[in-house]
């Protein structure tokens, strides 16, 4: 018995009679008000058409050019955002000449820019992985910035007091104190990447998940359409999980305070 | 004739003064100190105004007084992380302008690098000195033993309490043998019954490896206790108001927080901040 309420009372367990309880209300409206599957497919149809994407193997290429784009991209926009960002933190000339027009380009909306990149470089994955970085780009920027302004006064008097030079500083102090805001932005980053190679493929392409959903979308296969939307949360979720695993392992002396905020 | 013996006295009196400088070198002369401040409405404010103080090798200073008077302040020139605007602080002899090795400070807080283990955290002043031979290894080993924090080595400082933090912290600063030990309230931060505990603590490392300790704080029993001689300061400009010789046997311990004598010593001091200003300072 007591075992039985310490297992409903399990947050995991209760997200799940959550997620029942809200398929099985959507399952029985449509079929109580007869809605049609163009508008509100039921979530049967839906898991049916999943499980006929991948059978059948039509989802396989789509998939995995996402999956490239994704990992790619994510991986060419950390990269240029921890590079950038490391060079404008050491070099303050650098904050000031560039930064400006770093800001410029992160408030241009990626989507209106997409046209761009596909004239550029083409309807083939390199488009894609080019729009995935740019959005996967400044919030590791921000962060990497954020994170080496973030480092304690009295940390950095106390290296001094020890007598420690400004390269011993760097390693020993500023960069571990900045992990914890770059994982912070990279967990933000694993997300946007999903959405910067559905936006890429979206505007044009010939193979990936996010064109499959153009295709669906258009011959009205509206279940179809909710199947590949659960495969892409699907990748954005283990991405984050993968960042979060990551985090809890790089930057394991930061404690996450459970408690509520407001508490 | 009285005028001739006068100045007879005179001389003899600088001649013993001599004697004793040189049978009893100060380690860190402060001379003419003064520090200001301009703040952000652009005021001018003097942290620090003449200061003047002798520390003999091997004593325990104890520097107290309320917030405001300047006390961080003169420990961080003596850290030499803040240059003086006037005024020197020679320590052996030597001009201080920026941090010393033969020093070693205890902050406020512990400042342990949360992403060092415990073991490490104490290694750091001989990391930073490319250090990292077998018998340094001992040494932060020996003194982590010293200090009861022999089990809690390969731990990370977010595995232990304030006390146990702060003591890895004095760890650290004994790391390279500093001459000089300089102490910004290190157990302003704790709960009183550990702050007790250190400061039995603290007398037992000084007993065992004899240094110069400069000790700042808020607590006038406190000073009372640890020091050799106890430096009032006060605010406003930040100076010293008196230093008052802590007559006391040793070794101490908290019985002697008891005697007629440590009441009278805590007393007095009290009385200099009564006298310089209403606002009575909270221990």
């Amino acid at each position: 018995m007591n075992l039985l309420t310490k297992t409903f009372n399990s947050h995991r367990l209760q997200s799940i009679v959550l997620a029942v309880v809200v398929i099985a209300t959507w399952e029985g409206a449509c079929r109580v008000f007869a809605i049609s599957s163009l508008v509100l497919p039921t979530p049967s149809a839906v898991a049916v058409k999943l499980v006929s994407l991948f059978v059948t193997g039509i989802i396989w290429s789509h998939l995995w050019a996402t999956l490239i784009e994704i990992v790619a991209g994510f991986v060419f926009g950390v990269i240029a955002g921890l590079v950038i960002g490391a060079m404008i933190s050491l070099i303050p000339v650098l904050e000031r000449l560039v930064y400006p027009y770093l800001v410029a380009l992160q408030t241009l909306p990626k989507v209106a820019i997409a046209p761009l990149f596909i004239i550029w470089f083409g309807y083939g994955l390199t488009s894609k992985i080019v729009i995935t970085a740019l959005v996967c780009f400044f919030p590791v920027l921000v962060a990497v910035i954020a994170g080496f302004h973030s480092t304690d006064v009295d940390q950095l008097d106390m290296m001094k007091a020890f007598g420690a030079t400004k390269w011993q500083t760097l390693i020993r102090l500023r960069v571990p104190s900045a992990l914890v805001l770059i994982f912070a932005g990279l967990e933000i980053a694993a997300v946007l990447a999903v959405i910067g190679a559905i936006v890429g493929e979206f505007v044009g392409a010939q193979v990936g998940l996010g064109y499959l959903v153009v295709t669906l979308n258009f011959g009205l296969d509206v279940p179809g359409v909710f199947a590949v939307l659960i495969v892409l949360s699907a990748i954005g979720l283990a991405m984050h999980g993968i960042m979060r695993i990551a985090a809890r392992r790089y930057v394991f002396w930061i404690r996450r305070n459970e408690a509520p905020v407001l508490s | 004739m009285t005028k001739l013996a006068a100045r007879l006295e005179d001389s003899a009196h600088a001649v013993s003064n001599a004697a004793a400088e040189q049978s009893d070198p100060a380690l860190i002369r402060i001379a003419g100190l003064e520090k200001r401040f301009a703040t952000r409405s652009g005021e001018v404010v003097r942290a620090l105004s003449n200061v003047n103080l002798d520390v003999r090798e091997n004593e325990f200073i104890s520097v107290v007084g309320p917030s405001g008077c300047g006390k961080t302040t003169l420990l961080r020139i003596l850290a030499g992380l803040e240059k003086a605007s006037a005024g020197t602080v020679h320590s052996g002899g030597e001009l201080i302008t920026e941090p010393r090795p033969d020093a070693g400070v205890v902050f406020q807080q512990a400042l342990l690098l949360p992403w060092d283990t415990v073991l490490t955290n104490v290694m750091l002043p001989a990391h930073l000195k490319k250090d990292k031979s077998a018998a340094t290894i001992k040494r932060a080993e020996h003194l982590l033993a010293f200090m009861g924090l022999k089990d809690f080595a390969q731990k990370y400082p977010f595995e232990l309490s304030g006390g146990m933090q702060q003591r890895v912290s004095i760890c650290r600063a004994l790391m390279r043998e500093p001459k000089i030990l300089l102490m910004d309230e290190p157990f302003g931060a704790l709960d009183a019954m550990t702050r007790e505990a250190m400061n039995m603590e603290l007398m037992r490392v000084w007993s065992e490896e004899r240094k110069t300790v400069i000790f700042i704080t808020h607590s006038i029993p406190e000073a009372v206790l640890l020091g050799d001689r106890v430096v009032v300061m006060s605010p406003r400009p930040g100076r010293i108001s008196e230093i008052v010789d802590v007559n006391l046997g040793r070794p101490r311990n908290l019985q002697t927080m008891g005697t007629a004598r440590f009441g009278e010593l805590c007393d007095h001091i009290r009385s200099i901040f009564g006298a310089e200003s209403p606002m009575v300072p909270s221990l």
